[in-house]
């Protein structure tokens, strides 16, 4: 087993039968099929994907669900008694529990639907945190964070009078679990922790974090939004408390995210949002609310998402997230030695056991630049902080490239990268 | 309105029909550059464009009426733009400036470049209407770093 998977923790397989391409083999021409736009052609060039990080590409399996839905089974979901509202709440709610069986969560009600990872997020910012915090009481955070797991906590510190720890980590990118373990005092009473690190790809170790912070009483929300794609998560055995994650960078939709919660956290939150869906009774004296999770979700669900990204799910269970691990850390060993070919070019973040996400600078020429050579050459990857400044500036670079890998990434993506890499050497260097 | 080299670069970029080659016409604009450089001294917070992928700085010396800008990139591509930008635009009056609209982009025939980059020679644009505005003419001439025509 790959270092990410073993680090994510060894958890639970849900989803239809794997198939013929899972347990020894991972067949990534025959995965690549499922995939209709990485036929596609850019600049008459075939398209190179390695921005999978941002947004991954979706599976045939999951772009043929959404249309079954809106075909065949789309209503509302939780009301009317006609036949097709039953049939959209079956498949809504069948997708809350390919969750829950996804992550290992003890129950449905456990899995909350939002809109992304940042709403799930806020939801705790709002309904945990904004709601038991005090003025002086402390929240621990990293210094890679995304800026969704560090600005809900800015505006919290700001409207309670709250302080913000960063966790410092070294220059390759290693979490420091000591200091970390320094910053926890008598009034933390949150940490809220990348899984694994969107920049560096960074695999933060979540159990000893988890247990630190258990030790003194402390609730651990995870920012899981690279990690649930690159590993196998197990929200029970890392016994974290909240876990946030987004439906789109896993192979499914956009607009769908989930939050896990601990149903005895979540039992005790007051609602995020209020509206229609989430209330039991509504007088113009008072309302009183749904039992989590529908507590939470307020308003039309995005129904479909939530279907598709079930699918997602399916899917990559299908194909068995240690097989996707095991391959996206070999494809990394491989870009690491390509990349070391090119003198000048400098990656960040080369902790042990990180996840196939590899951000780099090459001395003197601008990210922006390279990238565009890149994007002529069919080439997609991101340019820019990533939604990290203050990591960026803990690297003392403005921006960089990143190439986040996917399943069905392949060494010949890899190449054809560097000989782009090696153009823009020589147009700009 | 005076912008025969504006359109002496619509006439070059139309008259180039390959993609590559208009993206080397690009990248040579920004080297030209390279002879007469963007003074240190201007890329100050003030004369910097917020909102761009790569920092873009713009000055306005303006002179009789009219305004005259430099711009610069620390990225070459868009240091190309902002160059043509600059230049094309230069040489007009605040009301001159005004009248320019998303067709002055579109019609520069910058078929090599993604929507995301004409968005971003439109937000060019806007800053140099913004920079032509009478009040911003006059706190130009009472800003310490911002440059005054030689």
């Amino acid at each position: 087993m790959s270092g990410i998977a073993a680090e994510i923790g060894p958890g639970h397989n849900s989803g239809p039968d794997p198939g013929p391409d899972s347990g020894a083999g991972f067949d990534v021409e025959r995965v690549r099929e499922d995939f209709p736009i990485l036929a596609r052609q850019i600049y008459g060039k075939p398209l190179v994907y390695l921005d999978s990080g941002a947004s991954a590409q979706k599976p045939r399996a999951v772009i043929d669900r959404l249309r079954q839905v809106y075909e065949e089974e789309y209503s509302n979901v939780h009301r009317g008694a006609h036949f097709l509202s039953g049939l959209a709440t079956d498949a809504f709610e069948q997708a809350r529990s390919t969750v829950a069986a996804f992550i290992n969560a003890g129950s449905d009600e456990e899995i909350v639907f939002t809109r992304n990872a940042t709403e799930a997020i806020n939801l705790v910012a709002h309904s945990h945190a904004g709601a038991f915090l005090k003025e002086g009481d402390e929240i621990v955070i990293s210094a890679m964070e995304h800026h969704a797991n560090i600005v809900p906590w800015q505006l919290l510190r700001d409207r309670l009078g709250l302080v913000l720890k960063v966790a410092p980590i070294t220059d390759r990118g290693e979490f420091l679990l000591e200091d970390f373990e320094g910053l926890l005092g008598p009034r933390t009473r949150l940490v809220a922790m990348t899984h694994c690190s969107n920049v560096l790809g960074t695999v933060t170790p979540a159990k000893e974090i988890i247990r630190l912070a258990h030790d003194r009483g402390i609730p651990v929300l995870l920012d899981g939004a690279q990690a649930v794609v690159h590993g196998k998560v197990d929200v029970r055995d890392l016994d974290v408390d909240f876990y946030a994650f987004t439906g789109h960078k896993l192979y499914g939709p956009s607009g769908i995210g989930v939050l896990y919660g601990k149903a005895e956290l979540l039992d005790a939150m007051p609602p995020y949002q209020g509206g229609g869906e989430m209330i039991e009774t509504v007088s113009f004296e008072k309302a009183t609310f749904k039992a989590a999770p529908h507590r939470f979700e307020a308003g039309t669900p995005p129904i479909a998402q939530a279907i598709g990204l079930g699918a997602a799910m399916d899917y990559v269970s299908g194909l068995g997230i240690e097989n996707i691990a095991r391959h996206e850390a070999e494809l990394l060993g491989y870009a690491n030695e390509r990349l070391a070919e090119i003198e000048g070019l400098r990656v960040l973040g080369q902790a042990p056991g990180k996840a196939a996400i590899v951000s780099f600078v090459i001395d003197g020429i601008h990210s922006y630049d390279v990238a565009t050579i890149l994007d002529r050459a069919g080439v997609a990857v991101r340019v820019g902080h990533h939604c990290a400044e203050p990591l960026m500036a803990r690297f003392g670079v403005e921006a960089t490239l990143r190439a986040s890998f996917g399943l069905y990434n392949t060494r010949a993506d890899v190449d054809t990268m560097v000989k782009a890499l090696n153009k823009a050497k020589s147009v700009f260097g | 309105m005076a912008l025969e080299r504006y359109q002496e670069f619509a006439e070059t970029l139309e008259a180039i029909d390959d993609e590559e080659m208009r993206f080397e016409y690009i990248l040579d604009l920004a080297k030209r550059h390279r002879d007469d450089p963007f003074p240190e001294e201007w890329m100050t917070e003030t004369n910097l464009m917020h909102g761009c992928m790569s920092k873009v700085w713009i000055v306005d010396r303006p002179q009789d009426g009219r305004h005259y800008f430099r711009g610069h990139s620390d990225a070459a591509i868009v240091k190309g733009l902002v160059s043509m930008m600059t230049e094309a635009f230069s040489g007009l009056t605040g009301e001159e400036l005004q009248g320019l609209t998303l067709d002055h982009i579109r019609r520069l025939n910058l078929g090599a470049l993604t929507m995301q980059r004409q968005v971003g020679m439109m937000a060019m644009l806007k800053h140099l209407q913004k920079l032509g505005r009478p009040d911003a003419l006059a706190a130009a001439g009472s800003r310490p770093e911002s440059p005054v025509r030689a």
